[in-house]
C-alpha cells in the first residue's frame, strides 16, 4: 500500500496541476505532493530498516533498503526542488523571461508544462527504484528521459532546443544498448530459469539464480547495460550531452537531473552489477568500471580548468562525482560499496544547494559567463554568496563536510585492493578539479564591490538556501543513526550479501 | 521460413541506407515494420507463445501503420526538402553497411550452444545476426545523417533489431515489459516529433549539424 501510494501521489499532483487555473494553485499542490511524498518516502525507509523488503502485487513493485535509500533520495532532491522552484520562477516571471523566450506564450502555460511534467518526471525516478522487474525498471529509465525532455527545453531558447534534441538522441541511442543488455540478460537467465513469465526478469528471482547464468552472454549484457544505463548516468564518454542539458534546464530541473536521475541511472547499473558479480566474480566487471569511472574524472579536470560558464561547471562536477562513484563500485568490497552509497546520498544533498546558488547568481547577472560576472558578488548577495563558496568546498570534498568523509572511504576501499594506481591518479585528479573550482567560484564571490543593485530578497530563494545548507553542514559533523543503518544496509545488497 | 523473413527485414534495412528519398525511406521502414510483425506471429504460431500475438499485433499497428504515418505528416507539415542529405556517401555507406552485417554474424556466433538444440535461439541464429545487424546500422545511419527526422527513423529501425532480438533469443520479452516498451516508443515519438518540429522552426532546417552552438 505504501509502494503504491508513492508512485501515486506525484502522478495525482501532475494531473492536478495540469488542470489547475493559477500559479499560486500549481506551487501549492507541488509543495503539498512532494512534501507527503517526502514523509512516505521516510515512512518506507524506517518500516524497510524494521521490518526487511517490502513488496506489492505478486513482487511488482519491490523496495529492499538499496530501493528505499534511492526513493528517499529522490523524494528529498524533489521537495527541495520544489521549494526553490517557487521563488525561482517568480523571479522569472519578474524579468519577464517567459514573454521574451516562449514563442509568445503566456506565463501560465509555461508553468503549468514545468508544474505538471515535474511530478511525472519524479513518478519515472520512483518507478526506476521501486520496480523489481528489469524490464520495468528500463522503461522507467525511458521514462524519466521522456518526461524530462520539455522541461530541458522549456525556455524555448535555439540553445535550449539543441540541448533538448542531443539529450534526447544520446540518451535515446543510449538506452536502448541498456534495452539490448537486458535483454540479452534475460536470455542467460532463460534456460536456468525455465519460465516465460514476468517473474523471469524479476532481479529478486534472478540474483537467487544468478551463479548459472550463462557466462558468455551476461559478459556481453554488462557491456552493453554499462555504457546504456553509463549514458544516462553522463560517464565519459558518453557525457556529452550533460554540459547542454544541465545549463539549459531551469536550475530546478537541472539540479534534479543532477542529484536524482543520476542516482536512478546508478541504481539501474547496481542491480546488474550484483547479478554480473554473482555469474562472473567481481573481476569482469571491476576491471571495465575503473576504466570508465577514471576516464570521467579525468575528462572533467581539463573543462573545470578552463570553464567559461558557471552552469557548465556544475555539469563536468557531476561527471567527475558520476565517476568516483563507478570506481567506488569498481573498488568493490563492503567498503567500496558503502563508500558509494556513502557518496550517492551525499551528493544528492549538497548538489541541489550548488545548482541553487548558481541559480540565484544567474537570476541575478543575467548570464552564466565568468567573463561578464566582475565578482565581488559576496557584496550584493550577502546569503548566496558565501553559501556559494561554501558549497563548492562541499562539493568537492573538502573536510569538514561530508563529501570528504565518502571520498576519504572510497580511497581506503581502493588502496586495500592490489592495485594501487587507480586511486593514487583518482587523488591527483580530484586535487586539480578542486582548484579549479575553487578559483572559478572565488572569482565570482569575492572581490571588489562591482556595484550591482542588492539581490537576495526573495525569501523563497533565500531560505530554500538558507535550509538545504544547514542541513549541509550538519550532515558533516552528524549522520542520523537511521539513515547511516538504511546506507549500511543497502550497501550489503550492492556488495552482494543479502 | 523465419530465416527468410529476417533476410528480408536485412535488406530493407540496407536499402533504407541507400535510399535517398525521406518519405521512401519512412515506407520502407513500414515494410519493414510489417515483416517484423510476420516473423513474430509465425514464431507465435509454432512455438505455441500466445503473448507474441499481442506483440505482433502491436508491431503491426505501432510500428507499421501509425507511426509512419505520423512521420509523413509530418514530412509535409515542416514542408522539408526530400532529400536526406547524408554525410557519408552511399556506396561508403552500403559497403559499411555490408562490414557491420559481418560484424553482427560473428557476435551471434559466440552465441552458439550446440549442446542445447532445444533453446529457442537454435531457431534462428541467423535471425539474432540480422537483429545484430540491424542494430548495428541503425546506430550507424544515426550518426552518418543530418536531417533531424532521418534520425528519428534510425532510432526506430535500431528498435526493430532489438524487437528481432528479442522474439529470436527469448520469445519476446514479458507481455507487460513489451507493453511499456511500446508505450515508451509511441511517446518518444511523439516527443521527437514535437522536437523535430521546434528545430525546423528555430533553424529553419532541419540540419542537426547546424545544432553545434553549445560546447566546452
Amino acid at each position: 500500500m505504501l509502494l503504491f501510494a508513492i508512485l501515486a501521489i506525484p502522478l495525482a499532483a501532475g494531473a492536478m496541476s495540469f488542470a489547475a487555473r493559477n500559479r499560486r494553485v500549481m506551487e501549492a499542490i507541488n509543495l503539498a505532493g512532494f512534501t507527503a511524498l517526502f514523509l512516505l518516502a521516510v515512512a518506507l525507509a524506517t518500516q524497510v530498516l524494521r521490518a526487511g523488503s517490502v513488496s506489492m502485487w505478486n513482487g511488482f513493485l519491490a523496495a529492499d533498503s538499496l530501493s528505499a535509500l534511492v526513493v528517499l533520495l529522490t523524494a528529498f532532491v524533489a521537495l527541495a526542488c520544489s521549494v526553490y522552484a517557487v521563488g525561482y520562477f517568480r523571479e522569472d516571471e519578474r524579468n519577464h523571461v517567459f514573454e521574451a523566450n516562449v514563442r509568445g506564450a503566456a506565463a501560465i502555460s509555461s508553468l503549468r508544462k514545468y508544474y505538471s511534467l515535474t511530478p511525472l518526471f519524479v513518478f519515472a525516478m520512483l518507478l526506476v527504484a521501486l520496480a523489481n522487474n528489469l524490464g520495468v525498471m528500463w522503461v522507467a529509465i525511458e521514462a524519466t528521459t521522456l518526461a524530462s525532455v520539455f522541461l530541458i527545453s522549456f525556455y524555448g531558447r535555439a540553445t535550449s532546443i539543441e540541448a533538448a534534441w542531443k539529450y534526447a538522441m544520446i540518451g535515446g541511442v543510449g538506452l536502448s544498448m541498456a534495452l539490448f543488455g537486458t535483454i540479452l540478460t534475460y536470455y542467460s537467465a532463460h534456460h536456468v530459469l525455465e519460465t516465460e513469465t514476468l517473474a523471469g526478469l524479476n532481479w529478486s528471482v534472478l540474483v537467487l539464480n544468478a551463479a548459472q547464468f550463462d557466462k558468455t552472454t551476461m559478459k556481453l549484457g554488462f557491456i552493453l547495460i554499462l555504457l546504456g544505463y553509463g549514458t544516462k548516468a553522463g560517464i565519459a564518454p558518453m557525457h556529452t550531452w550533460k554540459p547542454d542539458a544541465y545549463s539549459e534546464a531551469p536550475v530546478p530541473v537541472a539540479a534534479m537531473l543532477a542529484a536524482a536521475v543520476l542516482n536512478c541511472a546508478l541504481y539501474g547499473l547496481i542491480r546488474f552489477y550484483v547479478l554480473t558479480t554473482r555469474c562472473l566474480g567481481p573481476q569482469f566487471a571491476s576491471h571495465l568500471l575503473i576504466i570508465f569511472g577514471l576516464l570521467s574524472v579525468g575528462v572533467a579536470v581539463p573543462f573545470v580548468l578552463v570553464q567559461k560558464s558557471f552552469r557548465r561547471l556544475l555539469a563536468y562536477s557531476s561527471i567527475d562525482h558520476g565517476g568516483i562513484m563507478i570506481l567506488a563500485l569498481a573498488f568493490g568490497g563492503a567498503l567500496g560499496a558503502l563508500g558509494m552509497l556513502l557518496h550517492l546520498t551525499f551528493h544528492s544533498i549538497t548538489k541541489p544547494l550548488l545548482f541553487f546558488c548558481a541559480g540565484n547568481v544567474e537570476q541575478h547577472l543575467k548570464t552564466d559567463l565568468f567573463r561578464r560576472a566582475k565578482g565581488g558578488l559576496i557584496h550584493s548577495m550577502p546569503v548566496s554568496g558565501p553559501i556559494f563558496l561554501m558549497a563548492t568546498l562541499a562539493v568537492t570534498g573538502i573536510p569538514p563536510f561530508s563529501m570528504f568523509q565518502s571520498e576519504f572511504t572510497i580511497l581506503r576501499a581502493g588502496f586495500g585492493g592490489t592495485v594501487l594506481w587507480p586511486p593514487i591518479l583518482l587523488i591527483i585528479l580530484l586535487v586539480v578539479i578542486f582548484i579549479g573550482f575553487l578559483v572559478h567560484i572565488a572569482k565570482l564571490v569575492l572581490g571588489a564591490d562591482p556595484g550591482l543593485p542588492p539581490a537576495d530578497s526573495c525569501p523563497w530563494k533565500k531560505y530554500s538556501l538558507i535550509g538545504l545548507a544547514s542541513i549541509v553542514v550538519i550532515l558533516g559533523f552528524w549522520l542520523p543513526g537511521p539513515l547511516f543503518e538504511l546506507i549500511r544496509d543497502a550497501a550489503r545488497v550492492v556488495g552482494g550479501e543479502r | 521460413m523465419i530465416t527468410l523473413m529476417a533476410a528480408f527485414v536485412l535488406v530493407l534495412q540496407i536499402a533504407m541506407v541507400g535510399q535517398r528519398w525521406l518519405v521512401t525511406n519512412i515506407r520502407v521502414f513500414a515494410a519493414q515494420s510489417f515483416l517484423l510483425a510476420g516473423i513474430a506471429n509465425t514464431i507465435a504460431y509454432f512455438n505455441h507463445a500466445p503473448h507474441l500475438y499481442i506483440a505482433a499485433f502491436l508491431t503491426f499497428t505501432l510500428k507499421a501503420v501509425a507511426l509512419p504515418i505520423v512521420l509523413e505528416r509530418l514530412v509535409n507539415r515542416v514542408d522539408i526538402g526530400q532529400e536526406i542529405a547524408p554525410i557519408v556517401n552511399v556506396p561508403l555507406s552500403l559497403l559499411i553497411s555490408g562490414g557491420l552485417t559481418t560484424v553482427g554474424y560473428i557476435v551471434a556466433a559466440s552465441f552458439h550452444h550446440p549442446e542445447e538444440s532445444a533453446s529457442p535461439a537454435s531457431l534462428g541464429r541467423n535471425t539474432l545476426a540480422v537483429a545484430v545487424s540491424l542494430f548495428l546500422i541503425g546506430f550507424f545511419m544515426m550518426i552518418s545523417r543530418r536531417k533531424a527526422i532521418m534520425q528519428v527513423l534510425a532510432l526506430l529501425s535500431l528498435e526493430n533489431g532489438l524487437f528481432l532480438a528479442a522474439i529470436s533469443l527469448t520469445y519476446g520479452m514479458p507481455l507487460i515489459v513489451e507493453l511499456g516498451i511500446f508505450f515508451d516508443l509511441l511517446v518518444a515519438v511523439m516527443v521527437l516529433g514535437i522536437l523535430v518540429y521546434r528545430i525546423q522552426e528555430t533553424f529553419d532546417s532541419m540540419d542537426v549539424t547546424k545544432l553545434s552552438r553549445l560546447r566546452g
